[in-house]
């Protein structure tokens, strides 16, 4: 879609555009970082391998939260590694606690903060009792939105605001985080499920944020279809139509589909060996091996979920839609 | 282009503070004088210059994939780096400075032509540099060898392309000056361009069938040669003549006429499409001496 108009963007614009320059700022800080071992590894080398671990998606890792957030592709390649780090979880069909997600986000980005999270929890519980449990894919999905389209839903949240205070947002402020978390705050608590907004109005408003806006914005085919498929709608139910919504999956492009988001065999392959390694017991998987979750053992992350016992009995009520698909 | 550079050039030596603990050394070091170090470092080290020279590439491709272009160009820079390069002389050093000059004329397409140009000559040196004896230049082996690969990487199947290589070839131990260098891996682009657009062209005249008339495919043809036919290039107002008579109306009565006199219908193959098409530009190509 930009294929052809990178060549007729002015250089400064076209690095910018393409995140050049943060990637190369990056590179040379942690070469810095590292500039005891450049010596006899070679400088050439290091960029080598830090730009393949760039485009592999595996350079967010461990980094901090400022620098995973910094681009789109750092903010797909923090997603994606968190669903294959963590979909066991989904797997065993454990349902957690918004804090949990929160330590698991950790694992991966020690000072990610609890903001988003919580942020996302809302999005999965409609803004209701924020202490309860959800299913892993409830809140991946959630969470992709949250996350990827952060400052989208800034603007969204302060233009909802104003719809329902009576004033019709014509010229689009762009918050700054502080005042959209206020007014999101304030939106939640006002309205209750029944009333909200009118969507076909709330999507004119929507329209010039999405061509405005210089963040990554969801396709606006795909908010144009999620709002006129209702009369009135509330945020919450704006963001978790957007988060149930497989185009805007695709269009972020880090998780597969929902029915294959637990499946992985070549993952599934290895995690066995690994399992059979470490327990030295040889575990009866050759026969009726891989699909199947029940066979093995317990090997989510080093943090066992808190609530494994009470799954059974709060799994049907709590989380707002499937909580499984492993069967297919 | 500059501006970018500078504005690099000024921005790098002060890493994004963002990227956590920096400095190295102790704590007790002024800030200031910290980063002057790690300048004064960066550039004793080559760095400095090594990140100007690869953003100019990524200028000067412009990629669609910037990070995946930098993945590519560091790695062959640690390939052919002293101690890669340098190892044993010819057996090792020539495959790798033929993949190394293969790299460098792909880096930006051809329509940048001043982009190219510098890549070709990057190449030209690369190939015509042997080891540590004195610059034996590049010789018609190496030459015909880097068309044979630039054309047995692309789609286009080689029944396509070896009638062109015979054109433009070069003896085995001529030396080849710059300028026949660079003519012959600007037309081996050009003409695998020309194949892939004639590709994309059968695609529309079979209409997902699979196999095309016969008589449509001729009747396309017989506009492009007509078109080309046109002769003397050198003259700009011909590239007019040609764009007219291949401009849309032309080609619709053309193709109208050649399906309204269709008596049994036969068809032609993509591979017999892409060779004719590509015979008419060969055709057009001047034979290298």
């Amino acid at each position: 879609m930009l294929s052809a108009e990178r060549f007729s963007l002015p250089g400064p614009e076209y690095l910018a555009q393409r995140h050049v320059l943060t990637y190369m700022e990056d590179a040379v800080s942690q070469l810095l970082e590292n500039r005891e071992d450049i010596s006899q590894y070679g400088i050439a080398r290091f960029f080598t391998e830090y730009f393949n671990s760039v485009r592999q998606g595996t350079h967010i890792l461990f980094r901090e939260f400022s620098f995973v957030q910094a681009t789109p592709h750092n903010r797909t390649s923090y997603l994606r590694t968190f669903w294959r780090c963590f979909r066991t979880v989904g797997k065993n069909g454990d349902l957690l606690t918004a804090k949990d997600y929160h330590c698991l986000l950790q694992l991966l980005c020690p000072d990610f903060p609890m903001e988003l999270t919580q942020k996302a929890a809302r999005i999965v519980l409609m803004d209701d009792a924020m202490d309860c449990l959800m299913s892993f894919s409830d809140f991946l999905f959630a969470f992709q939105i949250q996350f990827y389209y952060s400052e989208f839903l800034e603007s969204v949240a302060a233009i909802y605001q104003d719809l329902l205070d009576g004033k019709n947002p014509n010229t689009v402020i762009v918050p700054t985080s502080s005042s959209g978390q206020h007014r999101s705050r304030q939106a939640s608590s006002e309205c209750s499920p029944l009333d909200g907004v009118e969507a076909s109005l709330f999507y004119q408003c929507l329209e010039t944020l999405l061509d405005r806006s210089k963040y990554s914005c969801p396709p606006s085919a795909l908010v144009k279809e999620v709002l006129s498929s209702v009369q009135r709608l509330t945020f919450y139910g704006f963001l978790m139509a957007l988060a149930k919504h497989h185009g805007i999956n695709r269009a972020v492009g880090a998780l597969p589909d929902k029915g294959d988001l637990l499946l992985d065999p070549p993952m599934d392959q290895e995690l066995e060996k690994l399992v059979a390694q470490v327990s030295g017991l040889s575990i009866s998987t050759p026969a009726s091996s891989s699909g199947e979750p029940a066979n093995l053992p317990s090997r989510n992350s080093p943090r066992k979920p808190l609530h494994h016992r009470r799954k059974v009995d709060t799994e049907s009520d709590i989380s707002t839609e499937e909580t499984d698909s492993s069967e297919n | 282009m500059k501006m970018a550079a500078a504005a690099c050039e000024k921005r790098r030596p002060a890493p994004n503070p963002a990227a956590g603990p920096v400095r190295t050394g102790a704590g007790a070091e002024a800030p200031g004088r910290a980063l002057e170090g790690a300048a004064e470092f960066l550039r004793q080290a080559g760095v400095t210059a090594m990140v100007r020279e690869a953003l100019l590439k990524v200028l000067e491709a412009r990629p669609e994939e910037p990070v995946a272009f930098l993945a590519d160009y560091f790695e062959k820079l640690v390939l052919s780096s002293p101690e890669a390069a340098d190892g044993g002389g010819d057996p090792r050093g020539q495959p790798q400075r033929l993949a190394r000059a293969l790299w460098y004329v792909r880096l930006a397409h051809h329509s940048h032509r001043t982009a190219f140009n510098n890549n070709i000559s990057m190449a030209y040196e690369c190939l015509g540099a042997s080891g540590r004896r004195k610059k034996p230049g590049v010789n018609g082996r190496i030459y015909s060898e880097l068309l044979r690969r630039i054309c047995q990487d692309s789609e286009a199947p080689q029944e396509v392309t070896s009638p062109l290589l015979q054109r433009i070839q070069c003896r085995d131990h001529e030396a080849v000056p710059f300028d026949v260098f660079r003519y012959g891996v600007l037309t081996c682009f050009v003409l695998l361009e020309f194949v892939a657009k004639a590709d994309t062209l059968y695609d529309v005249l079979d209409d997902g069938s699979g196999v095309a008339d016969k008589r449509v495919c001729q009747a396309v043809l017989g506009t492009l040669e007509e078109a080309l036919g046109a002769s003397d290039f050198s003259v700009p107002i011909r590239y007019l003549e040609a764009g007219s008579k291949l401009g849309p109306d032309c080609l619709a009565v053309a193709m109208d006429r050649a399906l309204l006199e269709r008596k049994l219908s036969t068809s032609m193959k993509r591979e017999e499409f892409l060779k004719k098409a590509a015979v008419l530009f060969i055709a057009k190509v001047k034979p290298v001496d």
